[in-house]
């Protein structure tokens, strides 16, 4: 009977689907079941598009259909709570599961605390996350960095350190460091990001800590609530999905990749924070008078939801139809977002002015964190 | 791509607006558009997007589409089937074409169409009325730039691709608001800046773009080839010219260098001090890669084929031409202003630039297009201005697929003059729009959103438009309605079943896109033209080692500065330039009705410098009247330092706006229309009235 704290190794008893999926195929099996249980209506999940590079999002409501979603997509920078929250009012009342890497569950955390999305209607498999790559950075490391034609490229993983791609007539690993020293590599946001296991969804899985012959054939379970835990039973009662306890020296092993993962975070804040510091308002300044309005920066933030009467307003410090922005155009939504950015990097991945975004609020985030406690939420008067 | 059956589904396509060609996803849940989203995979854009690009789905699936055909009986338009319309069309064009021959007949197509229906459009005419009369919109906007490029290099398009900036030791921007009117290739030039490389903006106007740069060239309107001049007599006097190039691999050095000696000090004209033209000079010529990125702020002019071969010189002069970093860029303004000319939807060339007055290209038309031997015509169409002025004689019916002529050609009362002497006029389009009034009949097609096919943008990337959701009651594929009607008329070869047949059909006939297949096209790399065969990597760099030119030169021409056709004067004291702003497209049919858009710019404006309003005693957000000779209008004044004293500007998006006002004298060489540069006069509307 599994519970919540439990760490488990589970696999699949589908050895079709087995072969397809990675790490025993646990979490597109338990996504199955979630459906032919009826335990939820529709999976919110990701399928492969053009080619490796290409993550496109699904929302599938027959189980078979989430074989082909089966499998991870370092190039995939999507932000699913946005998904969720844009296009899921189609199912509005309904069930979902998703799986969530650490930024699409800070996503529909805050989502739910701004009354968007309803946590009692999903169910959130969270997936270990130790940051993923722009397509077209994946693209042109592999051709600069690797010398291999990217079209080549059949499969891609990040371990142990090293992004690893197989091609046609190899293998090649770069450590991450090294290529990020180059200016490749996770996007700057993940680089700094320290919520690689999603312990607040109602499951997490990975791959680290998987030992002996369970390597590779079976996946690290957390169990992190009793939702999880109860979706978990159903497809063990079921016969779906196999489980046994998790070797602790994996236990162990898992912590230790982990914390390998945070000490990394810290060194890219310190870098990237340390380096913002002394030149803080210039730079903000500087970098947002290229701004052209495109209005991406609050369209893809899941803490930015906007007024419904939002172009009824007058302007006062925003002109309209000026570019560059004004200032308050930007300084206004960092004061929106100081105290909730999860530094999901989409506004800054977004940003056709190339303007870093995701560092300033990020930034101010992190330090006001460190100062301001409690926070509180919309008060019953304005002023 | 493996297929997931999925309630919401993400559909990669290509963005409807400017030439730059952004990858998008619409999303599509229920057979409804519910948004857009980016296309991370996209390497020209890399999902990021502009104000337009990212609410382009809220325009598509609104009130007001023509859902069914119409004709027009006792002066009122009626619904009529697929088979009456398409019967009516049939027979009267036969008619006409036997009565008055090939022509009698005008076809015209829209820039913002997939390639798939301009090819049809040009093939029906060619093949069933055997007539060079087809043309499209690039008449209009880049018409110079083909004109000028073709003159200086050979070739009419851009030379390097918009990424290409980035391997650049200096960029010039030239009369292109970049980051406005081609936002996405915008963020390449701050990419550029980013990166440190020196960026210098040459335009009269302190503009969105000027404000990104190193160095900011102000000029007095309309001046650019006394500058140019300028610069080439400097780079010659100090003899910083590329010898080597220019022995090897140009023509017409002497002519040039004889014209620009008599510029070495232009100020008068130009009003650049002599010491910035010379530190520019060198600065150009000293770059190991430079690039020159260009748009209307050059070609809009009666000057505009010789602004156009300026820049031509300016890069021959200094080798700038044939390799990564350099060249010479139009940022084309519409989707598909490439592709339509590419299809051969011109008067004078098939796809592929073809010329029709070789006899073997007719020869290889005629047999891949099943015509007897002989049949096509080797005459030069008419183009799609002087078509207008045909109207009634020769030209007695005329085809205008997604163009609303009455209101975007120049000088609107003559072409609605013109319609009326028509005996038979066929709309297609999306919308009603106001030239329908004046057709016979209307047939509704459909938008981007709602068919395959393929836009190619200005760096001469093919790139697909994918079917997102139908199009609206029993409007029809573009393409198919040309089908449709060339086999009513009993034509073999347009048995198209898909987007892909049409492609196929044109690829087997033109040698420089053979190589551009559908399956090429599916990632969104996808091909540059020129691309012979099915293994060629294709072109983004034009003119490596050889020019396109026939005897692989490029030219340098000895081009004297006119000024432009209306100067300001006593009576008219003010110069008026025109241009864009980021959140309209055109005449805002379709941007006004994204919500953001509208409530960014509901209503025009025009820039005043800050003395002059002081003069005029017109405060910031006053409202004030200009007039020109050929009209007026009114609108509110924005009062800054943007433009010098004396200059105004106003963007063109607008009803009753600043086109009241514009010149509409020609550029002899390209049939542009001045509409950059006129004079008038400003008065403020005093309060109460």
């Amino acid at each position: 009977m599994a519970k919540k704290g439990d760490m488990l190794y589970a696999w699949t008893n589908d050895a079709g689907l087995a072969k397809k999926a990675e790490c025993g195929g646990a979490v597109t099996e338990l996504l199955k079941y979630a459906l032919e249980s009826k335990t939820v209506d529709a999976v919110l999940a990701v399928k492969r598009g053009v080619d490796l590079y290409d993550a496109v999002p699904v929302i599938v409501t027959k189980a078979k259909e989430l074989d082909a979603c089966a499998g991870s997509l370092h190039c995939g920078t999507l932000l699913l709570s946005r998904i969720a929250a844009e296009y899921a009012p189609a199912l509005a009342n309904k069930k979902i599961a998703m799986v969530v890497k650490g930024c699409d569950m800070m996503g529909i955390l805050e989502l739910a605390k701004r009354n968007i999305v309803n946590l009692d209607n999903i169910i959130m498999i969270g997936v270990n996350c130790g940051g993923s790559v722009n397509p077209t950075t994946a693209r042109r490391m592999i051709k600069d960095v690797y010398g291999v034609d990217p079209n080549s490229v059949h499969k891609e993983e990040i371990d142990k350190g090293q992004f690893i791609i197989e091609y046609e007539g190899g293998h090649k690993g770069i450590s991450v460091d090294e290529l990020e020293e180059a200016g490749y590599g996770r996007r700057s946001n993940c680089r700094r990001c320290k919520v690689k296991i999603p312990r607040q969804a109602d499951l997490a899985c990975g791959n680290w800590g998987v030992l002996g012959d369970k390597a590779g054939k079976a996946t690290f379970v957390e169990v992190c609530s009793e939702k999880g835990a109860k979706l978990l039973k159903g497809a063990v009662d079921a016969k779906k999905l196999a489980t046994e306890p998790a070797n602790p020296k994996g236990v162990e092993i898992r912590a230790k990749v982990e914390n390998a993962m945070l000490k990394l975070g810290d060194k890219w804040r310190k870098h990237d924070f340390e380096a913002l510091a002394p030149v803080l308002w210039e730079t903000i300044a500087q970098e947002t008078s290229r701004c052209m309005k495109c209005y991406a920066c609050i369209d893809h933030c899941p803490v930015c939801v906007t007024r419904a009467d939002k172009f009824k307003q007058p302007d006062m410090m925003v002109r309209h139809g000026v570019i560059p922005a004004d200032q308050m155009f930007h300084l206004r939504r960092l004061a929106h977002i100081s105290d909730s950015c999860i530094n999901c990097g989409q506004c800054e991945e977004c940003c056709p002015s190339e303007i870093p975004l995701a560092l300033f609020s990020h930034a101010i985030r992190t330090e006001a964190d460190k100062l301001f406690e409690p926070k509180l939420g919309k008060p019953a008067y304005t002023n | 791509m493996s297929e997931v059956n999925s309630t919401v589904k993400y559909v990669p396509t290509t963005c409807p607006y400017c030439g730059v060609g952004c990858g998008l996803n619409l999303v599509v849940n229920d057979g409804k558009l519910v948004g857009v989203e980016p296309y991370k995979r996209s390497p020209i854009n890399e999902g990021k997007l502009c104000p337009k690009g990212a609410s382009c789905w809220e325009s598509v699936q609104k009130p007001g589409r023509l859902t069914k055909p119409k004709i027009k009986k006792n002066g009122k338009f009626v619904d009529a089937t697929w088979d009456e319309a398409l019967d009516l069309i049939v027979k009267k064009f036969t008619e006409i074409h036997k009565a008055g021959g090939p022509k009698a007949l005008g076809f015209h197509t829209s820039c913002r169409t997939v390639n798939e229906d301009c090819y049809a459009l040009q093939k029906w005419a060619r093949v069933g009325f055997q007539t060079n009369n087809v043309d499209n919109c690039a008449r209009i906007c880049h018409g110079p730039s083909v004109a000028g490029l073709s003159l200086s290099f050979g070739s009419g398009a851009a030379t390097n691709p918009f990424e290409d900036v980035l391997n650049s030791d200096l960029i010039v921007l030239w009369g292109s608001n970049a980051v406005e009117a081609h936002p996405l290739a915008g963020r390449r030039i701050m990419q550029a800046k980013k990166a440190g490389i020196p960026i210098i903006v040459v335009d009269p106007r302190y503009s969105a773009t000027a404000r990104l740069a190193d160095q900011w060239i102000q000029f007095t309107p309309s001046t650019h080839i006394a500058l140019a001049n300028s610069i080439m007599y400097w780079i010659i006097h100090d003899n910083l010219q590329d010898h080597e190039f220019i022995r090897d691999r140009t023509k017409g050095f002497d002519d040039l260098k004889k014209t620009v000696e008599k510029y070495a000090n232009a100020e008068d004209i130009h009003g650049v001090p002599l010491d910035v033209v010379r530190k520019l000079a060198r600065q150009y010529a000293s770059a190991k890669a430079a690039v020159i990125v260009y748009c209307l702020g050059i070609t809009e002019l009666t000057t505009g084929t010789d602004n156009v071969r300026s820049m031509g010189n300016l890069a021959l002069l200094t080798g700038n031409v044939g390799r990564p970093g350099v060249g010479v860029n139009p940022l084309r303004g519409q989707n598909n202003v490439q592709g339509a000319c590419d299809m051969g939807a011109y008067p004078n060339v098939y796809s592929g630039y073809q010329a029709c007055s070789v006899p073997d290209n007719r020869a290889k038309m005629e047999k891949a297009w099943g015509m007897k031997a002989g049949s096509l015509p080797d005459w030069y169409g008419v183009t799609l201005t002087e078509q207008i002025t045909q109207c009634g004689d020769p030209i007695k019916a005329m085809f205008v697929l997604g163009l609303n002529p009455v209101v975007s050609y120049p000088d609107s009362n003559h072409v609605k003059r013109s319609f009326e002497k028509l005996d038979f006029l066929v709309i297609q389009d999306i919308y009603w729009t106001e030239s329908c009034e004046y057709a016979d009949v209307v047939l509704p097609g459909t938008c981007f959103a709602e068919k395959d096919g393929t836009f190619t943008s200005g760096e001469r990337r093919v790139n697909r438009v994918r079917k997102a959701v139908d199009g609206p009651g029993e409007s029809k594929y573009d393409w198919e309605i040309i089908g449709m009607l060339a086999k009513k008329m009993g034509l073999k070869g347009f048995d198209w079943k898909s987007a892909k047949d049409v492609w196929d059909d044109m690829r087997a006939c033109t040698p420089n896109m053979f190589g551009v297949t559908y399956e090429r096209m599916e990632k969104p790399e996808s091909v540059h033209w020129p691309c012979p065969a099915e293994d060629h990597p294709g072109t983004p760099i034009l003119h490596i080692g050889k020019f396109s030119a026939a005897d692989g030169k490029g030219t340098m021409f000895g081009l004297e500065y006119r000024p432009p056709a209306e100067v300001a004067d006593e009576n008219y004291p003010f110069t008026m330039m025109t241009g864009r702003v980021i959140f309209h497209y055109h005449t805002r049919t379709q941007t006004d009705q994204c919500a953001v858009l509208h409530y960014e710019v509901p209503e025009s404006y025009v820039q005043m410098n800050i003395k002059d309003a002081k003069a005029l005693g017109v405060r910031d957000g006053e409202k004030v009247k200009i007039k020109s000779r050929r009209g007026e209008t009114v609108t509110i004044a924005r009062v800054g330092t943007d433009v010098a004293p004396k200059v105004l500007y106003m963007a063109m998006h607008f009803n009753e706006g600043v086109n009241n006002l514009t010149n509409t004298a020609l550029d002899p060489l390209s049939k542009m229309p001045e509409l950059k540069h006129c004079a008038v006069s400003v008065e403020k509307i005093k309060e109460g009235k």
